[in-house]
């Protein structure tokens, strides 16, 4: 059988499995509602549902562009500038290692339990990603470009415009991508921990009276949301294509962050 | 030599400075001190939290949940991700599903351990093991690839057995991928742990650092905050310093 047969199989068989084991009893409603009535869990709660979406959005959203043009910004001034680069990279990834979630508690105490305590975290959560993975962009960059650039009498702007921001931008796009999908769990991570509104919340209180099939609900949509943003990222990407220098080196600290070697637990 | 000396006197002097702004900004009173209290004061109070017995008994129960995990996660994952680089029929099946699994936040499958396990010492190790594997088998899969195909071959020419061709040329061409692997598994096996100890939990340090949070002990918190921090940094720069010791044997 051809492997990607098998493996279309293979998840047709899950999603079966989902809907029958717990119908037969062989595992309890309690651990894994069936398919059916988490959906229809979802369905009859819609407006609800859509309410916590929105605000979940919301502080997505804002998180996201805190998070993006700070990383891009300060990723650019540490990438271009050799000094800040040998002195911050290092300790910039020594703090890669502190589990970011136990700053949750300090950032509600400081703004309260609404939309801005989790916009503050969900912003530093995405933000070291970014802002690496744009320091790797620009210190990537060939060289030879540049070298060539400068000969043929390019000004500064052009050099930024017409060289250093195309090399870029495919290294710089899957930071984006793994920076937003961090942004999107800290924010309804922090919903899960303290707060009294959004998708995380909603999933926390279904799970505190044991109602399974709207908890299962909630994390169905939140699965949405962070597949449906990676795949847009994706798409853009491939549009990007085009100015992929095809730079080794880029493309290796591009895969590098998008394996995770660059990024921090979720 | 001399410029390494400088940057890391540099480096240093970039967390004195933090910490310095941090004391500044406090008794000055820019920033109210109820909600940063100053530097000074934190690490005094760390060193008190240190001596207490609960929270000995919390750094206790969290190391011992994230070992756990790490000791089912490591095994399993690395047996996986073996498997995975050598069958190519295997690999061609798992292995997009794998990636798929490994990109999706794992967070918030968390409410999930607590409705299966309750809340207790399987919940957490079960979540830190959850967060773990996929990391472990995708760094597996690379390490064995990092294995040159020449050195096989030349190994195999030689007529060197299976377990000389284990130990002479998997080994030292996989250690230093391998403990870059550990290195960031820690990473998410603690995170895991920690998540799910502030989440829903008893005891743990996590659990500690929520408390303190929620009952707005700012010193408490803050002083437990940089405990973390320092435990982490400490692990990481430990199996960073190892991985330059055998980078000789990267080829």
């Amino acid at each position: 059988m051809r492997a990607k047969t098998l493996r279309h199989l293979i998840v047709v068989g899950l999603i079966v499995l989902w809907e029958l084991l717990p119908r037969a009893g062989l595992i309890p409603e309690l651990f894994l509602p069936s398919l059916s009535s988490t959906l229809l869990a979802g369905w009859n709660e819609a407006a609800e549902y859509g309410h916590a979406l929105a605000v979940t959005l919301y502080e997505v959203a804002v998180s996201m562009a805190f998070a993006c043009g700070g990383g891009i910004l300060l990723g650019a001034i540490v990438g271009s500038l050799p000094r800040p680069r040998l002195l911050i990279m290092p300790m910039v990834s020594s703090l890669y290692a502190v589990p970011l979630v136990i700053l949750y508690p300090v950032f509600t105490v400081w703004l309260g339990i609404g939309s801005e305590s989790k916009i503050a975290f969900a912003s530093i959560y995405g933000f070291l990603p970014t802002m690496l993975a744009t320091a790797a962009g620009i210190q990537t960059i060939d060289p030879q470009l540049l070298l060539a650039a400068r000969s043929m009498g390019a000004t500064l702007n052009q050099r930024l415009v017409r060289v250093i921001i195309p090399a870029a931008i495919p290294t710089v796009l899957s930071g984006l991508r793994v920076g937003g999908a961090l942004v999107i769990v800290g924010v309804v991570v922090s919903e899960m921990l303290i707060s009294s509104a959004g998708i995380g919340y909603l999933i926390s209180r279904y799970r505190t009276i044991l109602d399974s099939p709207h908890v299962f609900a909630g994390v169905l949509l939140v699965l949405f949301m962070a597949i449906a943003f990676n795949t847009a990222i994706r798409w853009i990407e491939r549009k990007a294509a085009i100015w992929q220098t095809g730079m080794r080196a880029g493309q290796n600290a591009a895969d590098e962050i998008g394996s995770g070697a660059m990024q921090p637990a979720t | 030599m001399q410029a390494t000396l400088t940057i890391k006197l540099a480096r240093v002097a970039i967390v004195i400075a933090i910490f310095a702004l941090w004391e500044v900004l406090s008794r000055t009173g820019l920033v109210n001190s109820r909600l940063l209290p100053p530097a000074s004061d934190t690490l005094a109070t760390l060193a008190d939290l240190l001596q207490r017995a609960s929270v000995q008994n919390d750094l206790m129960v969290t190391a011992s949940e994230v070992l756990a995990a790490f000791a089912l996660a490591v095994p399993f994952g690395a047996l996986i991700g073996f498997l995975l680089a050598e069958n190519r029929y295997f690999a061609d099946v798992a292995k997009p599903l794998l990636f798929f699994a490994f990109s999706i936040p794992k967070s918030i499958f968390l409410p999930m351990f607590i409705l299966v396990f309750g809340v207790g010492f399987a919940q957490k190790v079960g979540f830190g093991f959850f967060s773990t594997i996929f990391i472990v088998i995708m760094s597996t899969t690379t390490a064995v690839e990092s294995v040159k195909v020449e050195h096989l071959t030349v190994a195999r020419s030689y007529g060197a057995t299976r377990a000389q061709t284990a130990f002479r040329v998997y080994l030292p061409s996989m250690l230093p991928v391998l403990l870059e692997a550990l290195r960031i598994s820690m990473i998410f096996n603690l995170t895991g742990v920690i998540l799910a100890e502030m989440y829903a939990s008893r005891d743990g340090i996590g659990h500690q650092i929520a408390t303190w949070g929620e009952n707005f002990q700012m010193k408490q918190l803050l002083a437990g905050v940089v405990m973390v921090a320092a435990i982490a940094m400490t692990f990481n720069e430990l199996i960073r310093w190892v991985e330059t010791r055998c980078s000789h044997w990267r080829t």
